[in-house]
């Protein structure tokens, strides 16, 4: 087996927020490669670590190749890619949200952030920008290119 | 988010030059940077008012 990714202190912290701030179950769909795929192997090490560390936290993991299906229906064509939804029984509540790429340094936080935000299902936006993005009535598509910090 | 050093073609395509860069509706709106929410919202406001204008 792999060394672990995330240490036992990282571990015991992120437990400890995830204790603290996650309110609603939250469902992360993850999408792999068997090819042409560097960063696939520890990016699912590092979402199965994290899945551990709070039983509000679940995974299904599909293979790109194999899943057509299910990868239009997320709309996903790239891997690594996780999807962060809400969870509200059986249903699944989609925000759009998409992490592609395996998240280090800096995104690493940020995922940890969206996961929180989805299971407090609150975008913490101020209210002016609530009141402006209620107007919004078309699909809006935001991607945030970043490196690794 | 897109991890722009795994992929390549795609940061490519959309003139990642800073990061990070927010892409709104492809290229219709740039953000370079991390910026203040209002002015991540102005841009989307801008996005959206230049979909409404009719292109004459």
């Amino acid at each position: 087996m792999a060394p672990k990714l995330l240490n036992d202190e990282i571990s015991a912290q992120i437990r400890a927020l995830f204790e603290a701030h996650l309110v609603y179950p939250v469902k992360l769909v993850y999408f792999t490669k068997k090819a042409d795929c560097d960063t696939c192997e520890a990016t699912q090490q590092l979402y199965s670590e994290l899945v551990s560390l709070s039983n509000k936290l679940s995974m299904s993991e599909y293979l790109l190749e194999e899943s057509p299906q299910q990868a239009q229906k997320f709309n996903v064509s790239l891997a690594p890619s996780l999807i962060i939804a809400g969870r509200d029984n059986d249903e699944q509540l989609d925000y759009g949200l998409r992490f592609i790429g395996i998240p280090t340094g800096y995104e690493f936080s940020a995922l940890i952030q969206a996961i929180r935000m989805v299971s407090v299902r609150d975008s913490g936006l101020t209210p002016e920008t609530r009141n402006e993005l209620a107007a919004v009535s078309r699909p809006m598509h935001f991607q945030v290119f970043v490196t690794p910090t | 988010m897109i991890v722009a050093n795994e992929f390549y073609d795609l940061a490519m395509r959309y003139n990642v030059s800073g990061v990070p860069q927010t892409n709104i509706n492809e290229n219709a709106g740039v953000v370079i940077g991390a910026v203040p929410e209002e002015y991540m919202l102005q841009e989307l406001i801008k996005v959206l008012q230049e979909m409404t204008i009719p292109v004459s």
